[in-house]
């Protein structure tokens, strides 16, 4: 035993040394700390404001789209407003304590933007006042008093999309909407125009409006159709970018809108009321028949709760594959090294094995603990909303115990797919070798990843349950599932599987090992290898 | 603990239909150095790895140190197998410490040893340096000593001196007689058999798996017919009556020097009996006439002793 500790002592010393290590160690956090910070800089600083040219040949519709790409400006304000506040607002300021509770947070009041864009759905007049120089002043005045005092300045977000002047006498009285196409038609491929500071503008998109627009509007789905064959049918929306249709969505949604407005009017009826039929909604809460009497509304705890195990699915996978990979090429290292034969004088394989075993799941360890802890750290790092989350986030995960579980899992699967690596490095002479071997376990290994985002819709459904009774899937599909409650049957079923599959996986793979480990020359055939389990 | 470091007995492995070795009595006194001899693909390294209990005997019985296993006394025991290697990413110094404390050194006692060992036989400036930087034959240095780095009281070395240029054969060598001349016992593998004349006090030679030849280096030369080569211009006819002259073999025309009046020589070889006298054999060229330009009476080499005792199979062996 004291051997076995010894070569783990020096497997943990020398894995610990390499560059691999370390770049795993510190790629993670890495990674993170990019996904957090380049998608708000990529939204706050890459996405340019897009320009465009609009042509209202209908005299009615131009002032409607202008009207909704404000509205569209002032909500991104107001959210980035929104965000600016919840980052330096002084909780000793706030009623108390602007603390949220997750436990008691209606599970989809997740989001400042979808509340912003529900405003606006319901009661776009709003947006019109708060886009307004008083409405803005008001809103930053009702803020100020919830704000610490040494918080920088707003910044507002540059707007997104910003009409163009045509140069004058580009396009005549007499030209209909086909013509002007044509004659914007350049500058949509890269031809700049000048815009009034004499600065160059180069047109992201041009819409269009033809005169007979309203006659061409279409009542039903069928007529939606019919006009698709006629691609120059209805509004034109020229545009070299098929990826960002950002603008395309608002100048619909706008001209819909109030279209649909007038058209209330015309058969006599009072808009305002329309509105307010069309946003009567009944509530609904969603419940959960585990929870307690009282409290069984479903929480944002409980979705996180809920969404939580798949994190961890994938903590696991990676942290059992980056780990058992080591443990493969550090075999084969030995074995072409023959470095082998000098321990096996001095060790027993079975050691050999273990100390082996032990040294690169404490490898493991070290990593997943230090990933754990740079999240942690990353996350607190960020003032604001995310810190309160990761917060909330580590609590929810703790109160869930699925943590222990995680421990459970991770020992299990380890052991079990260290087992196999273990007896395929002992099978091979080179890196090379074994990654034939290699292929049909990657794609074996692959199958949780795919699953991973399907289980928790429906957590003790057919998929899960056959998954789980198959060994080599069991830690990662009951991890996935934790969540669930599975039913104890399965849960201790598939447990005393699993352990039975690692035992048996471990006495195998050292049997392999004991008669592979001083084998040259080509990997034995699945027969020869039948014979040594027999044999040996 | 018995005078006998090592005691083989009827030791047979089959690998499948293959015997690589087969019914092989040894013994090997403490404190003697042991020369395993061998053509390749004899069964040496087979035979040393059932003695280091890494392969199990088919059949037959291996006493190491008075136990049936060596594991039983590993820290006693030290090894280097035919391929070295060493771990590559590791210093010079701490794979010594590691594998001392592996045979069961405290690690600062391990750590103390590898840089003793290191600095005596001058690899010091390389303590630190890792193995991938160290040449092939440095590599295996460290890797020697790093099998004696624990002091065992048995050493068994295969192939120690592959690979090494006659500079660090003589350094090996060195640490053969040192070692030995503490009381321990080597058993070492080679087929150089300068080495094995040069240092060991017993030889064992096996050949597919079997014995041919055990004992000291002076009965293994004796095993060879003793002989004398001649060379002369005229008929030897007289001399293969001489008693003791078991077999005369004509082996070949003599060099031609280029004196005046020189004659053509052809050259011969003599077998004796065991008890056959050289001298007679002089005594007899003198009375009959015969002119000898050369004679010679060297006694066999271990390594003629080798290539008469295997040469045949070994050949044949090697187009296998």
């Amino acid at each position: 035993m004291n051997n076995a500790l010894l070569v783990a002592t020096r497997e943990f010393g020398e894995n610990a040394k390499t560059k691999g290590f370390w770049i795993g160690l510190f790629l993670f956090p890495l990674i993170l700390l990019v996904a957090v910070k380049v998608p708000r800089f990529l939204e706050d600083k890459a996405v340019p404001t897009r320009d465009f040219a609009l042509v209202d040949l209908s005299g009615s519709f131009g002032s409607v789209i202008a009207n909704g790409l404000r509205r569209y400006e002032v909500r991104k304000k107001q959210e980035a407003f929104f965000r600016y506040t919840q980052n330096h607002a002084d909780s000793s300021k706030i009623p108390g304590g602007g603390e949220i509770d997750f436990e008691k947070l209606p599970a989809d009041m997740f989001d400042p933007a979808k509340a912003l864009e529900r405003l606006e759905d319901q009661n776009p007049e709003v947006l019109d006042l708060l886009g307004t120089e008083a409405g803005w002043a008001a809103t930053v005045e009702q803020a100020a008093q919830f704000l610490k005092e040494d918080r920088p300045a707003f910044e507002a977000p540059r707007p997104r999309f910003r009409r163009a002047e045509l140069p004058a006498g580009l396009i005549a009285e007499s030209d209909d909407a086909d013509a002007i196409a044509e004659k914007l038609r350049p500058y949509l491929l890269g031809k700049s125009l000048e815009n009034d500071a004499g600065g160059k503008v180069e047109l992201f998109a041009a819409i269009v409006v033809p005169a007979d627009i309203e006659k061409r509007v279409a009542d039903g789905m069928l007529e939606e159709l019919l006009a698709a064959n006629e691609p120059r049918g209805g509004i034109q929306y020229w545009s070299a970018n098929l990826a960002d249709n950002d603008l395309r969505d608002l100048v619909q949604k706008s001209v819909n809108e109030d279209l649909r407005q007038r058209r209330f009017v015309s058969v006599g009826m009072d808009p305002a009321e329309v509105r307010r039929i069309q946003n009567a909604t009944v509530p609904m809460a969603s419940l959960n028949p585990k929870k307690a009497a009282g409290e069984e509304a479903v929480s944002a705890a409980d979705v996180l709760r809920q969404w939580a195990p798949v994190g961890f699915v994938y903590l696991l996978w990676v942290a059992i594959f980056t780990v058992a990979q080591m443990l493969l090429s550090n075999t084969i290292e030995e074995k072409s090294n023959r470095i082998i034969e000098v321990l096996l004088s001095s060790v027993t394989p079975g050691e050999l094995m273990m100390g082996k075993l032990l040294g690169i799941a404490m490898v493991g360890l070290t990593m997943i603990g230090a990933w754990i802890l740079s999240f942690i750290l990353v996350l607190k790092s960020q003032a604001g909303p995310e810190a309160e989350w990761a917060g909330r986030l580590f609590e929810v995960v703790q109160s869930s115990g699925l943590l222990p579980l995680f421990a459970l899992y991770f020992i299990l699967g380890y052991l079990t797919y260290s087992g196999l690596f273990l007896a395929i490095g002992s099978l091979c002479n080179t890196l090379k070798e074994a990654q034939n071997f290699m292929g049909p376990v990657m794609v074996i290994m692959m199958v949780p990843l795919f699953t991973m985002m399907f289980i928790p819709r429906d957590p003790n459904g057919t998929l899960a349950t056959i998954l789980s009774w198959i060994p080599l899937y069991t830690p990662f599909v009951m991890m996935n599932r934790a969540a669930a409650d599975p039913p104890a049957f399965e849960f201790y079923g598939t447990l005393v599987l699993m352990i039975c599959t690692t035992v048996v996986m471990l006495w195998l793979s050292g049997k392999i090992f004991r008669t592979g480990i001083l084998r040259t020359g080509q990997p034995p055939k699945l027969l020869e290898l039948l014979r040594w389990l027999r044999s040996s | 603990m018995s005078d006998n470091a090592l005691v083989l007995e009827r030791v047979c492995k089959r690998f499948g239909d293959l015997k690589a070795v087969e019914e092989l009595d040894l013994v090997v006194p403490a404190g003697s150095i042991y020369g395993f001899l061998g053509p390749n693909g004899a069964g040496k390294t087979t035979t040393l790895r059932m003695i280091l209990d890494i392969y199990k005997p088919t059949s037959g019985s291996i006493s190491v140190l008075g136990h049936a296993s060596a594991m039983a006394v590993r820290e006693r025991i030290g090894y280097l197998p035919e391929e070295k290697g060493l771990y590559k990413k590791m210093k010079a110094w701490s794979i010594i410490a590691y594998f001392a404390t592996l045979k069961g050194l405290s690690r600062r006692d391990a750590k103390n040893k590898a840089f003793e060992l290191l600095e005596r036989y001058g690899l010091k400036d390389f303590a630190n340096a890792k193995t991938e930087a160290l040449s092939k034959g440095m590599g295996q240095k460290v890797q020697v000593l790093a099998s004696i780095a624990h002091d065992p009281e048995l050493v068994i070395l295969d192939e120690p001196f592959s690979g090494l240029d006659p500079v660090n054969q003589q350094v090996m060598e060195e640490v053969i007689q040192d070692m030995a001349g503490r009381g321990r016992t080597i058993l070492f593998s080679t087929h150089v058999m300068s080495h094995a004349e040069r240092i060991c006090d017993r030889v064992v030679l096996i050949a597919k798996g079997r014995k041919l030849i055990d004992g000291t280096i002076a009965e293994a030369r004796r095993t060879m017919p003793r002989r004398i080569r001649i060379e002369t211009a005229d008929a030897i006819g007289p001399l293969e009556r001489v008693a003791g002259v078991t077999q005369v073999l004509r082996l070949g025309d003599g060099e031609a020097t280029g004196a005046v009046g020189e004659r053509p020589t052809t050259r011969w070889e003599l077998r004796l009996a065991e008890h056959g006298d050289p001298q007679a054999v002089l005594q007899a060229c003198f009375e009959n006439g015969i002119n000898l330009r050369t004679f010679d009476q060297t006694e066999p080499s271990l390594h003629d002793v080798f290539v008469h005792v295997v040469g045949d199979e070994a050949r044949e062996a090697s187009f296998r």
